[in-house]
């Protein structure tokens, strides 16, 4: 697959998801030198933590650890995890940026991935994205099985002694980590050492590098909506989820092993309902649609119902978007697995503090009625917002965000996934709300407009056309 | 006189992640007592700079010719020591990756007897497969810098535009008398609250291409013939009654769409005063004012959210962008609109909310009762069911307008068969993944983009425009399209030109002669192994995974014990991740399974499963990837099939069908995978412990 490396200056690609691995892959398969940067310790973005995705249910780890594992081999693209642009100067037509790596206090060249660290680490933690479902993880971990680079990192609370009520090994020394340069006490360390590794680092420190850039794409991605406090009944009753959090819950590699239980007891959901357009317009929340919450909800129930088709399901909701090509079908197959789906807009939401079950009050948006039901489980679709690293990002790389915390594009009728700023290209969820395929679709896109402005003689990006 | 072969054995404690279960010194010396084994290194951590710079020089000391690495799993590490002997100057498609980590010591901890044993057939099966290995090479096919855009829609003109922008050439053919395809009919585009012309941004387009010295362009366009594939695509076109042949690298598909026949719905056809979205857009893009017009309905989903078509995704905000204009245009217009659910997302609701200000009333009719044309005294009106009100309301309709559904261009049924791809019953194309390959057909070198997959509005076209020039640019910039080294062969000799192969074949590699004598282009072949698994004359062969080579595997599974044992074949892609996963997670299942890698499961031969039951296997599993994902299209579909076949073979040969097995399993699914295991030893009644330490009748004591 080795095309020659370009010898001209490399393309920054910010933001590691499906949309700026898309982007590494095309810009390094056409010849470039791709420099691929993300804040978190592994590239894969949203989509690694995905179950399945919507019209076809094909498993999302499957489809993407392919394409990850391809960067990671890819001659022409280096990854730089745990990564953030610090700053971006144009110079000749070229942009002179600064990069800097948080420590994962772990040397990447040494470490294997074999986990033995982390069967040694005493502390076992909520892990960020499924703490609520009961996911954990330890104080050195893995960021998930098939991450890329496939390399543990520990919690900087740890070596902070933010962490010794809960039995953290070390953090108690007269001295901080980063003055030693050999641990005696850290169990992971010991672990290391005795599989004869020492790939454990607890004294590093940051590092930065300046380098020239030809062309930079911006792929900061998606988050998902974290409810306010309180909104149906979210952070007041545990059985009341996020979708997000569903999706790890019948997640296979999830923390339950794919088991849909409750929160409150462990016990399999029988009867579970969504509330789509959660928080929609409502403080905290986002005020437009997200296009995609209709199809999760779909797909987030057919696979409830193949994994137990005795499950009750119900979606509440206001207008169906199912505009995409196979969603409708994909709809009516939900429909005919008995999935009910009422259009609603809800009210509040009760616990029965005797049984934990959640009940809703709504209105029958087809009655004008009001009326409750009962569920065991409660999946709040609240929507897809703008990463929380653009507003940062858009000041360091001088471009405007929208109302939104989504990146303008000035012209995206004449010129889409284009900038202000000549050389300095959008794709995926920075551009707003968006599915993978048209996360994938943009990433060939910039990438295209990348090398196309990477390969001007003259240091003159091309921008909108006359 | 070819080298005499020579294996060499790389054993990898893994820390004591591998050493910590299996009796690896145990290993080393049962390696060595293997035929063509010449020698065998057990290393802490093989994957280490260190480790990996030793195993160099052993290759070039020892003279070995064939690598085998004991190790972790091929789906992470191979790509390391492939590169790694490749650099001791040994062809990397000698090296043989066993893995005895995710599939020995991480899920059978505390069968230590057990798995060592495992761990030893393992490698057994890795050096008897290794001394049949062949070198390979990538496979290259020269492609050169011309690209056949066929549709001068917007997409298809973005397309050239950045094709040309390149320095290749492109070649824009539109049927039509001018460029600009669907947008050149329709009056305005919006996005957010700005609306532009659109003709401005036709001719803006137009002109680049006209003016753009890379691009030629044909109007008004006949395509006479098409055929070919990457890099070698041949077109004749007929143009202003000139024919001309053109010979193109690359191709993009951009053919568009148009409205369906709106006949027999709402006296569409017969009675004027009854429209389609389009033609009211070309009647208000010629600046008609509607005079005369005063009331007006619109209504949605005409022709789509059935049982035989889906959402049209666009119409809501079309809807909505015309009522609004029909509102605000200060001729007092009652402009009313029916539908079932607004499809507005991001920041169309901007749009729906001007257009409730500008008075337009918006009714939800159910799914199950649609709007009826009523006719008094020559007065047009609409009778609907307000789901809101629970009545039917009777709305006067100077004007009415249908929201369409949408379906392909009439070309595309031509096309399909021409350039060997597939489209759907509303003749929209059908991209290779609907998530990760949005703009490729399966094989390369040939792309789609625009309304010609699917109804889309402008941005997105231009979107995919641009995208799909880049794919198609990559072999063009490259100068050659590549296939990895584990291809088909074919050998004719046996060939009665059934044409079952290029049949199957999904990516178009296979070809046959008038004479139906098929031919190979293998820069084109992934490797699958389906043509080779169903030709039923065993004319094919598949590099790297060719039937001796799986057979002499199966053999060595089934060496000793055979009764003990289940012959796996397993995919690479989720299979094999599937039974990773299980390791990484440390489930733990029986250790009875000896577990064959191949690329996809459509290439597993029946004969091959008869072979392991003929050689005395309790069982045989076939694992692939979860329906619906294939990394070949879809070979699990293929493979479930055959193996169904297989089952119907096996009984009249007096075998048990019920012992033949088949696992579709994801990446993701460790548990999937771990379940079954113990599932088929316990239907299959294996005795719950298996293995001690090898016999040694196998081992030559070194």
């Amino acid at each position: 697959m080795e095309a020659p490396p370009d010898s001209r200056a490399p393309i920054l690609v910010i933001g590691a998801g499906i949309a700026g691995i898309t982007c590494a892959l095309n810009a390094a398969d056409y010849g470039a030198a791709v420099l691929l940067v993300d804040d978190t310790p592994s590239i894969g973005g949203l989509m690694a933590r995905l179950d399945k995705t919507f019209p076809t249910n094909d498993c999302s780890i499957c489809i993407e650890a392919p394409r990850m594992y391809e960067v990671g081999n890819h001659p022409n693209i280096e990854i730089l995890a745990n990564t953030t642009v610090k700053k971006a100067n144009r110079k000749n037509g070229r942009f002179a940026v600064r990069l800097v790596t948080r420590p994962r206090y772990v040397d990447p060249e040494k470490c294997t991935g074999c986990g033995a660290c982390i069967d040694a680490c005493p502390v076992r933690v909520p892990d960020e994205l499924d703490g609520k479902i009961g996911g954990t993880r330890k104080l050195i971990y893995m960021p998930f099985p098939q991450a890329v680079p496939n390399v543990v990192l520990i919690d900087p609370r740890c070596r902070s002694g933010a962490m010794r009520a809960q039995g953290a090994c070390v953090g108690g020394c007269v001295v901080d980590c980063s003055q030693c340069r050999e641990c005696p006490i850290a169990l992971c360390v010991k672990a290391c050492q005795k599989e004869g590794k020492d790939a454990i680092r607890l004294w590093q420190a940051a590092t930065s590098r300046n380098i020239e850039v030809s062309a930079i794409v911006v792929a900061t991605g998606v988050m998902d909506v974290r409810p306010s406090r309180g909104l149906h009944g979210y952070d007041l009753y545990p059985n009341v989820i996020t979708y997000t959090q569903f999706e790890r819950l019948m997640n296979a590699g999830g923390p339950t092993a794919g088991r849909i239980v409750r929160p409150s007891d462990g016990r399999p959901a029988h009867k579970i309902a969504w509330l789509q357009c959660a928080g929609r317009g409502l403080a905290g929340g986002i005020p437009y649609c997200s296009k995609v919450c209709c199809m999760v909800a779909t797909k987030q129930t057919l696979i409830t119902k193949e994994h137990d088709a005795a499950v009750e399901t119900v979606v509440f909701l206001n207008d169906l978007k199912a505009c995409g090509k196979g969603f409708w079908a994909f709809h009516e197959k939900a429909r005919a697995a008995g999935v009910r789906h009422v259009k609603a807009r809800p009210y509040d939401v009760v616990e029965d503090p005797a049984t934990r079950n959640l009940v809703l009050r709504y209105e029958d948006l087809e009655t004008g009625e009001l009326a409750t039901e009962e569920a065991e489980l409660v999946v709040l679709s609240t929507g897809l917002k703008a990463s929380d690293r653009n507003e940062g990002l858009a000041r360091t790389l001088g471009l405007e965000l929208d109302e939104h915390g989504f990146f303008r594009e000035p012209d995206p009728l004449a010129a889409p996934l284009e900038t202000a700023v000549a050389g300095i290209y959008l794709c995926g969820g920075a551009t707003g709300p968006i599915d993978i395929a048209e996360a994938v679709v943009q990433g060939s896109a910039a990438a295209l407009k990348a090398v196309l402005c990477g390969s001007r003689k003259e240091h003159a990006c091309p921008t909108r056309p006359a | 006189m070819s080298d005499p072969t020579r294996v060499g054995v790389f054993v990898c404690d893994c820390g004591s992640n591998i050493a910590g279960v299996v009796d690896v010194p145990a290993v080393v010396r049962y390696a060595a007592g293997l035929e063509h084994v010449v020698f065998v290194d057990e290393g802490r951590w093989s994957c280490s700079v260190d480790a990996l710079a030793r195993m160099q020089r052993i290759i070039r000391e020892q003279a070995l010719n064939r690598v085998v690495v004991a190790a972790c799993t091929p789906r992470t590490h191979e790509p390391l020591f492939k590169a790694t002997v490749k650099e001791a100057g040994l062809n990397p498609y000698l090296l043989e990756f066993v893995s005895i980590r995710e599939q020995v010591s991480w899920v059978h901890m505390h069968e230590r007897d057990a798995a060592t044993w495992k761990a030893q057939e393992l490698v057994r099966m890795g050096v008897a497969k290794a001394v049949l290995l062949e070198e390979g090479a990538e496979i290259r096919l020269p492609v050169g810098t011309t690209c056949l855009v066929i549709g001068g829609g917007m997409a298809g003109m973005t397309a050239a535009l950045h094709v040309a922008d390149q320095g290749f050439g492109a070649v824009l053919v539109e049927k039509a008398p001018a460029l600009g395809g669907l947008l050149s009919r329709i009056s305005t585009v919006i996005h957010g609250r700005r609306e532009v012309p659109a003709t401005e941004l036709v001719r803006a387009a137009a002109a680049r291409i006209e003016a753009h010295p890379g691009i030629r362009v044909f109007t008004g366009a006949e395509i006479e013939s098409l055929g070919g594939y990457v890099g070698n695509y041949q077109l004749a076109v007929r143009a202003g009654g000139v024919s001309e042949r053109i010979d193109a690298a690359t191709v993009i598909v951009a053919t568009g769409m148009r409205e369906i026949d709106a006949a027999g719905h709402f006296r569409h056809g017969e009675d004027p005063r009854v429209v389609t979205q389009l033609e009211l857009e070309e009647r208000l893009r010629r600046g008609d004012r509607l005079d005369g017009v005063e009331d007006v309905v619109i209504v949605q989903c005409v022709g789509s959210r059935n049982e035989t078509r889906g959402c049209c995704a666009i119409g809501c905000a079309v809807a909505v962008k015309n009522a609004l204009r029909l509102a605000a245009d200060g001729a007092g217009r009652r402009v009313h609109l029916l539908y079932r659910d607004l499809s507005l997302v991001k920041d169309e609701h901007l749009h729906l909310e001007d257009a409730r200000q500008a008075g337009v009333r918006f009714l939800r009719f159910p799914d199950d009762r649609y709007p009826e044309l009523l006719e008094t005294e020559g007065k047009l009106a609409v009778r609907v069911h307000d789901l809101l009100l629970d009545r039917d309301l009777e709305l006067a309709a100077d004007l009415l307008v249908l929201t369409t559904a949408y379906r392909g261009d009439d070309s595309v049924d031509r096309l399909k068969g021409l350039l060997k791809v597939s489209a759907n019953a509303d003749g929209f194309f059908q991209e290779a993944h609907v998530k990760l390959g949005p703009l490729d057909f399966p094989a390369e070198g040939i792309a789609l983009g625009g309304c010609a997959k699917s109804p889309k509005f402008l941005r997105d076209s231009l979107e995919e425009g641009m995208g799909a020039a880049m794919r198609v640019s990559i072999p063009m910039k490259r100068g050659y399209v590549e296939a990895a080294g584990i291809v088909a062969e074919l050998d004719l000799e046996d060939c009665e030109n059934c044409g079952l192969c290029a049949k199957q074949c999904p990516y178009g590699a296979i070809q046959l002669s008038d004479q139906r004598e098929p031919s190979l282009l293998q820069a084109l072949c992934k490797g699958c192994g389906l043509c080779a698994a169903d030709c039923p004359m065993e004319c094919i062969s598949i590099v790297h995974y060719s039937d001796a080579q799986l057979a002499a595997q199966v053999d060595a599974a089934l060496a000793e014990r055979p009764a003990e044992k289940i012959v796996g074949f397993v995919c690479h892609w989720c299979a094999l991740g599937g039974v990773d996963m299980a390791g990484v997670s440390r489930l733990q299942y029986p250790p009875h399974a000896r577990l064959i890698r191949v690329m996809c499961s459509a290439r597993v031969p029946i004969r091959l499963v008869e072979r392991a039951f003929e050689r005395g296997a309790a069982g045989v599993l076939v694992a692939g990837c979860e329906f619906p994902t294939c990394h070949y299209i879809t070979g699990n579909y293929a493979c479930d099939k055959r193996m169904e076949r297989a089952r119907k073979k096996l009984a009249k040969k007096g075998y048990d069908p019920a012992r033949l097995w088949t696992l579709w399993c994801s990446a993701a699914d460790g548990p999937k995978f771990a379940g079954a295991m113990r599932e088929m030893v316990r239907a299959l009644g294996l005795p719950a412990h298996n293995g001690s330490a090898a016999s040694s009748t196998a081992g030559r004591a070194s």
